[in-house]
């Protein structure tokens, strides 16, 4: 197991410097606009990110940072009356914005595809889970009954559903949460996606569901070499399951790197804030949380300056922060890069401590 | 700074509070179908209070040298065979629609609202015999019970009005009971059972305000559905007594002449019409209207 | 069933719980058929000293949620014992409980659900203090007060609480049942549905309010984390039982039950270097149904401990499955909750020694 991850990295690597190996998905200056009483406003405004083959990119951010619109609108399924107005999306090259409907509606699932949060509302509750999995494989693949069938027996197993020749005769509510969303990434996993998409794939379920279930994506990114994007709240998950990671604030990118950048050398103050405010099994419980005053900026009333500004421990009443925003530029090594106009200075006192 | 950032919060505040008061306002009028409604309604009340200044004629004088008179600048819409004025009976007559529509709704609203109430909040033996009654109710078509209580009763505007009321009372409460039930297991009732409210008092003080929305949308179009009987049951002589002027009446006497006069019984069928559609828009406009949590639900535009 | 255990402190307990257990279901209406009966609670006694902060954590059926209920009598116990500061609560009238309701208080997990969207704020909070009598002019001042107290301005009253995010409105749901000043505060989940920058807040602003006023909490959550930060003494239980109890430090460094170790290695910490090379016990299977509760300790079915003991030598065996066996004595016997070591409680035939969790060696994952 060991090996044939270094092997995708290693592969990863050459493949970076003959230019040859692009990213399995990548976002341009994505812009996905809403319109809003007060005119329109812009809910993912100019996010590029990329994810590699057989790469973890975690998607950190609180509700209301768009880090779920963006990927809504990279796979097409923006709620209306939101838009994509701006940017490029690119799946291994392609510019999924200039396909017609028709040709999206194809390739969704078949190339890119999306876990969601909630395991429930993705199953349909009259038909049976076999049913469901094998009406994606027939709708794609044009399998025969029996085929499907078979192949879906085959990716509840793969999914570690126990006893998957009687399980495949069930109806969703007779499953577990853990049980639903493992025949959710059944359904995903079915056509070998290029990308996972998994929208906070385990914030319904229990702590210890949530580690067989983030395993198990683990285990078929190193089967497949299949891109991940974990949208999440959690650090945790992400110190444990991400190669690189992408902090959202306000529908931007805050910060974005390796994960070891991001972890050891945080150049944005909103990650560091996260770091500190959230509770952990390590935290130091004589002290108070460090607190991230007021509320997520209304999308549709950002501020002038910096998003974070007014929330901002280290530039909140700085005269640039509240009038310039700052661009996304590197920090340190080239991958890694955050939005901040100190972010020197942030790095100095992560360091320092 | 912690005063300055105050002060900005409190003006923040206040101008928020101005916005929400301009959007709730800008809510109502901006339904077609609501303005519409109100409108029509408004209308028909100045035109039933001030019935003896507007109507032209008196509703009940007769002329008989003056019988099925073609409209003129003295009837404009002409007269009947006895020779009263037809618009001034038409105008007379809003005023019973209007209240046998308003005190049918005041009464099913009442009862309906604590019969269902009762039955939804506490359940038990009490709701399965309530369910029972309302459904044994329900199996007669309202207009028919209607008729009989009406006819067991003697025809007079009160026994119309209790007639209607007690036919409609069971609808409003199957409406309330179920509106009850959902709200029920929200979190805020045990919240209030936990501060140690009784339950009369949740069932007064958070209950029944939450539940009162969709029931008055109910209500509002059930006054459509009365003014329909009160006409219905005039129409067939066991309404209000003649020579009491009323829509259903100005029909059934003008039904002997339609085909020479069309105009008597069109004229008062089209007042019903009008009457029926501006509560049927009004409680469209209502049911969009009144309940935040429903009106997020149904999202941005109408129409 | 078992044996009330004898959890007296040398604290003046402000809650005593003995052998507490609700069912539910089984009960026939008039036309319905019986439903099967499930133990939600199932015999747990503890008790919470004045001003002490009691952690209750479980996952989904654990029984937790229920739990907080009972102590409040929001639902009653079948059968067990509820002692409210001296005063046996078990079986008060509607009425003497909700004079009482002015000294226990609850704060909920749903903050948009569990505020009357028909009330303004003031109202909201307001209407306690109006239910136990107290006048006019002083609810007016002690409103403007405890707003201020949980950090929200007082034009806050006069507004609905749609308006509010979710970390203010469960501000306001803290200052409602903060308002009355009660002697104890149940937490059901009070942070579970905010956002992470807004939990901080909330966790400490609880945690002010507890310095301030002295009123003791109990806190139940999922969340072992946050559950660990606020608490001083934690139970964590599992479908309807108290499987272990123990004060924080020793609970959390040195955790006893094969259960509690399972669920501290699932959780992961945001730490890069520390999480890249931790172990994870692997729990079997998933949590079993209240409706029908395995034999003997309920938790052997998933017990890595249990498996374990088992191939060592001169332990009885019971097969459970295809080539899974465990001792007997875990498919035989419930285990009592019992003082380990000082004020360590642990319901287990064969609790974890210091140090064994980490090291067993089998059944762990690991992402290395």
């Amino acid at each position: 197991m060991l090996q044939s991850k270094e092997l995708i990295r290693d592969g990863a690597k050459v493949g970076d410097a003959q230019s040859a190996n692009r990213p399995a998905l990548e976002l341009r200056n994505l812009v996905t606009r809403f319109p809003g009483d007060d005119g329109a406003f812009n809910i993912v405004d100019g996010v590029s990110l990329s994810v590699a083959p057989g790469e973890t990119l975690a998607v950190v951010g609180e509700s209301g940072s768009g880090k779920t619109m963006t990927f809504l609108s990279a796979i097409g399924l923006v709620p209306r009356p939101g838009k994509v107005v701006e940017g490029e999306i690119l799946l291994d090259g392609t510019d999924l914005l200039k396909l017609s409907e028709e040709d999206m509606r194809a390739l969704r699932g078949t190339r890119l595809s999306m876990v969601f949060q909630d395991p429930l509302t993705g199953l349909n509750p009259v038909f049976t889970i076999g049913d469901q999995i094998a009406g994606v494989l027939h709708a794609h693949r044009k399998l025969s009954r029996a085929e499907a069938r078979q192949t879906a027996i085959g990716l509840l197993e793969k999914v570690h559903i126990p006893d998957p020749h009687r399980r495949i005769d069930d109806y969703p509510h007779q499953l577990s949460g853990g049980m639903r969303q493992r025949v959710l990434i059944a359904m995903a996993i079915s056509l070998e996606p290029q990308v996972l998409i998994a929208d906070e794939p385990t914030t319904a379920l229990d702590v210890t569901v949530q580690a067989q279930v983030l395993e198990l994506l683990a285990e078929l990114r190193e089967q497949s070499g299949m891109a991940i994007v974990l949208i999440t709240h959690d650090l945790g998950l992400v110190a444990r399951y991400a190669d690189r990671v992408a902090v959202m604030y306000a529908g931007r990118v805050a910060e974005t790197g390796d994960a070891e950048a991001i972890f050891e050398r945080t150049a944005h103050p909103y990650t560091v804030s996260l770091f500190r405010s959230v509770p952990s099994l390590e935290t130091d419980t004589a002290s108070d949380l460090l607190e991230i005053e007021g509320q997520p900026p209304d999308p549709a009333a950002l501020p002038a300056g910096c998003a974070f500004e007014p929330r901002c421990y280290l530039g909140h009443g700085r005269q640039d922060c509240q009038t310039t925003r700052p661009a996304l530029r590197a920090v340190g090594d080239s991958s890694h890069r955050a939005a901040c106009l100190h972010s020197s200075e942030v790095i100095t006192e992560g360091t320092a401590e | 700074m912690s005063q300055i950032t105050a002060d900005a919060t409190a003006m923040r505040d206040r101008e928020a509070a101005r916005r929400r008061r301009r959007k709730a306002i800008r809510r109502y009028t901006s339904h077609p179908g609501f303005v519409i409604g109100a409108v029509i309604i408004a209308l028909m009340a100045i035109i039933a209070i001030g019935a003896p200044w507007i109507a032209p004629n008196s509703p009940l004088a007769t002329d008989l040298a003056n019988t099925l008179a073609p409209p003129s600048w003295q009837f404009p819409l002409g007269t009947d065979q006895f020779g009263r004025c037809v618009l001034s009976r038409l105008i007379y007559g809003a005023q019973i629609s209007l209240q046998v529509g308003f005190w049918v709704v005041l009464i099913s609203l009442t009862f309906g609202t604590l019969i269902g109430a009762l039955a939804g909040f506490i359940g038990g033996w009490l709701e399965r015999v309530i369910v029972a009654l309302i459904d044994i109710m329900l199996a007669f078509p309202g207009f028919l019970l209607a008729l009989a209580l009406v006819a067991a009763q003697g025809s007079s505007l009160t026994s119309v009005i209790t007639a209607v009321a007690i036919a409609y009372t069971p609808r409003v409460a199957t409406v309330m009971r179920s509106v009850v039930l959902t709200i029920r297991p929200r979190p805020f009732i045990e919240a209030s059972h936990a501060i140690g409210l009784s339950s009369f008092r949740i069932l007064i003080r958070h209950v029944i305000p939450n539940a009162l929305p969709p029931v008055i949308v109910v209500a509002t179009v059930s006054a459509a559905t009365a003014i329909l009987a009160e006409a219905g049951l005039s129409f067939l002589g066991l309404g209000v007594q003649p020579p009491t002027a009323t829509w259903g009446s100005v029909i059934a006497e003008g039904q002997a002449i339609i085909t020479t006069r069309p105009l008597i019984s069109l004229s008062a069928g089209i007042c019903i019409a009008i009457a029926v559609i501006g509560l049927n828009l009004l409680g469209d406009g209502l049911r969009d209207t009144l309940d935040p949590q429903m009106r997020r639900q149904t999202g941005g535009k109408m129409l | 069933m078992n044996t009330p255990v004898s959890l007296s402190t040398d604290r003046d307990a402000l809650v005593r719980v003995d052998n507490l257990r609700k069912v539910f279901g089984g009960k026939r209406w008039m036309f319905g058929k019986a439903g099967p009966e499930v133990s939600a609670v199932d015999g747990v006694s503890f008790s919470v000293g004045r001003g002490e902060t009691f952690g209750v954590v479980g996952e989904t059926g654990s029984g937790k949620s229920t739990l907080g209920r009972l102590l409040l009598r929001l639902l009653n116990p079948t059968d067990g014992r509820v002692v409210f500061d001296g005063r046996d609560i078990t079986h008060l009238s509607q009425s003497e409980l909700r004079r009482l309701r002015g000294d226990m208080q609850m704060v909920f997990q749903d903050p948009y659900g569990s505020l009357d969207p028909r009330m303004k704020v003031g109202a909201i909070v307001a209407e306690p203090m109006q239910v136990h009598g107290t006048d006019r002019s002083q609810i007016v001042r002690r409103t403007g007060e405890i707003l201020e107290q949980v950090g929200l301005p007082p034009a806050t009253a006069d507004r609905y609480p749609h308006e509010f995010s979710g970390g203010q409105r469960q501000r306001i749901g803290i200052a409602r049942a903060m308002a009355l000043n009660p002697k104890l505060l149940i937490l059901d989940e009070p942070v579970s549905a905010l956002d992470v920058s807004i939990q901080a807040q909330i966790l400490n602003l609880l945690r002010r309010i507890q310095r301030e006023t002295g009123v003791t909490y109990i806190f139940i959550a999922h969340d072992l984390a946050v559950v660990r930060h606020i608490s001083e003494r934690i139970a964590v239980m599992y479908l309807g039982r108290v499987v272990e109890m123990a004060p924080r430090q020793k609970l959390y460094a040195a955790p006893r039950h094969p259960y509690t170790a399972s669920l501290l290695s699932a959780v992961p910490i945001p730490d890069l270097k520390a999480e890249r090379h931790r172990k994870r016990i692997a729990l079997h299977g998933e949590i079993g149904s209240a409706t029908a509760l395995p034999s003997g300790c309920r938790f052997h079915p998933r017990c890595f401990k249990a498996r374990l003991k088992a191939s060592a030598d001169g332990v009885a065996t019971a097969k459970i499955a295809d080539d899974v066996f465990v001792p007997r004595q875990c498919v035989e016997s419930d285990p009592e909750l019992q003082a380990d070591a000082e004020d360590h409680f642990v319901a287990c035939h064969f609790p974890l020694e210091p140090g064994e969790a980490v090291d067993h060696g089998i059944a762990t994952t690991s992402n290395e």
